[in-house]
C-alpha cells in the first residue's frame, strides 16, 4: 500500500460511520445495499473493510433501528433505519466534518500560495 | 463462498456467540454475497479484503455487536493499540513465572549442594582446627543459618552461596511481579489484565 493509498483509507475510515448513516437516512436499507448506495457516490470503501462491524457498532449505540423484511423476490433481508440520536448524530457529524474539511482547505489553500508563483 | 460463512460461523460459535444470532448473521451474510454474485460481482464487492480473513471479519463484527461472551484468540487480539503495554503479554508473563520458579528451585539446589559440599569438605580435612575459615561472606545471618546451615564458611561453599541467594533474589522478584500481575486491584476491571 502506497502512502496516498493509506492516507486515503485512513481519511474514509474516520467518516464511514457518518456516510452509513447519511445512506441509511435516504431510506431503510440493508447492508449490500448501502454498499451500492455508497459505490454509486464514487465511495468503494469496502474494499478497504467490510460495512458489517460498523453496521453493528452503529446499531449497538442504538444510533439506527433495525427490521426483518421481506426483500424485492429475495430472502427477508435486515433492514436498517435511522433512530433520533443516529439522525441527530449524523446532523452533528455533518457539522464536524464540514467545518474540519474547510480548515484543511484553508490550510492547503495557503500551502498552495507558498508553492505556486 | 460457504466456506467463507462456515469459517465465520466457526470463530462465532468459539467466541460463545449465541445460536440466534449467529444464524442471523450468517443468513444476512450469505444473502448480501449470494445477491452481489447474481449480479455479476463478487463476494469482494461486499466483503472487501475482510475477504482474506473470515475469523478476524467475524470477530470484529460480533464484537461490534456486543455479543462475544468469550475473549478472542490471541492471535487476532490487537496488541499494537495497546502501546507500551504490550510487554504484559500473556505469553511474557508466563515466560516470567517459569523463569522465576526455575530460578528458586535452582536456589535451593545450589543451597542443598552447597551444604552438601561443606560437609564434604569438612569430613575430608577432619582434624580440628585444619578446616580454613574464609572472610564473612554478605549473607543476613538468619538466611544463612536457615539455608545454608552451619556449615556455610567451609572452603567451597561460597561460590553456591553466592550463586544461590543471587537466583534466589531474582526468583523472588519475577514471582512478585506475575503475582502482582495477576492480582485483582480495587477499580481494576479484571476482564482487562493488560495494563
Amino acid at each position: 500500500m502506497t502512502n496516498e493509498d493509506g492516507r486515503r483509507s485512513q481519511l474514509l475510515r474516520g467518516v464511514l460511520d457518518l456516510c452509513l448513516l447519511a445512506v441509511i437516512g435516504e431510506g431503510p436499507a440493508y447492508g449490500y445495499e448501502m454498499t451500492k448506495r455508497l459505490r454509486a457516490r464514487g465511495m468503494s470503501i469496502v474494499g478497504e473493510g467490510s460495512i458489517y462491524p460498523l453496521l453493528g457498532r452503529l446499531e449497538r449505540d442504538g444510533l439506527v433501528a433495525t427490521r426483518r423484511e421481506a426483500s424485492n423476490g429475495g430472502p427477508p433481508r435486515k433492514y436498517y433505519s435511522l433512530t433520533s440520536d443516529g439522525t441527530r448524530s449524523l446532523r452533528t457529524g455533518v457539522e464536524e466534518w464540514k467545518m474540519a474539511r474547510d480548515a484543511v482547505d484553508r490550510a492547503l489553500d495557503l500551502l498552495e500560495t507558498e508553492v505556486t508563483p | 463462498m460457504n466456506g467463507f460463512v462456515e469459517e465465520c460461523r466457526q470463530e462465532w460459535k468459539r467466541l460463545g456467540v449465541p445460536d440466534p444470532i449467529a444464524n442471523e448473521m450468517a443468513f444476512d451474510l450469505s444473502a448480501d454475497i449470494e445477491e452481489a454474485e447474481a449480479e455479476g460481482g463478487s463476494a469482494e464487492d461486499v466483503l472487501g479484503n475482510s475477504l482474506f480473513d473470515p475469523r478476524r471479519f467475524a470477530a470484529a463484527w460480533a464484537s461490534a455487536r456486543g455479543v462475544t461472551s468469550a475473549p478472542p484468540a490471541l492471535m487476532t487480539v490487537a496488541p499494537v493499540a495497546r502501546g507500551h503495554h504490550a510487554f504484559f503479554r500473556p505469553s511474557i508473563v508466563v515466560a516470567l513465572a517459569v523463569f522465576g520458579l526455575l530460578a528458586a528451585l535452582a536456589a535451593v539446589a545450589l543451597a542443598v549442594g552447597g551444604r552438601g559440599a561443606a560437609s564434604v569438605a569438612r569430613g575430608i580435612v577432619s582434624v580440628p582446627g585444619s578446616v580454613r575459615l574464609r572472610g564473612p561472606v554478605s549473607v543476613a545471618r538468619p538466611f544463612r543459618n536457615f539455608v545454608f546451615g552451619p556449615s556455610l564458611s567451609a572452603h567451597g561453599a561460597a561460590p553456591f552461596v553466592a550463586l544461590g541467594f543471587g537466583l534466589l533474589i531474582v526468583g523472588i522478584i519475577f514471582l512478585g511481579l506475575v503475582i502482582l500481575y495477576w492480582a485483582p486491584w480495587p477499580g481494576r476491571d479484571p476482564k482487562r489484565r493488560l495494563w
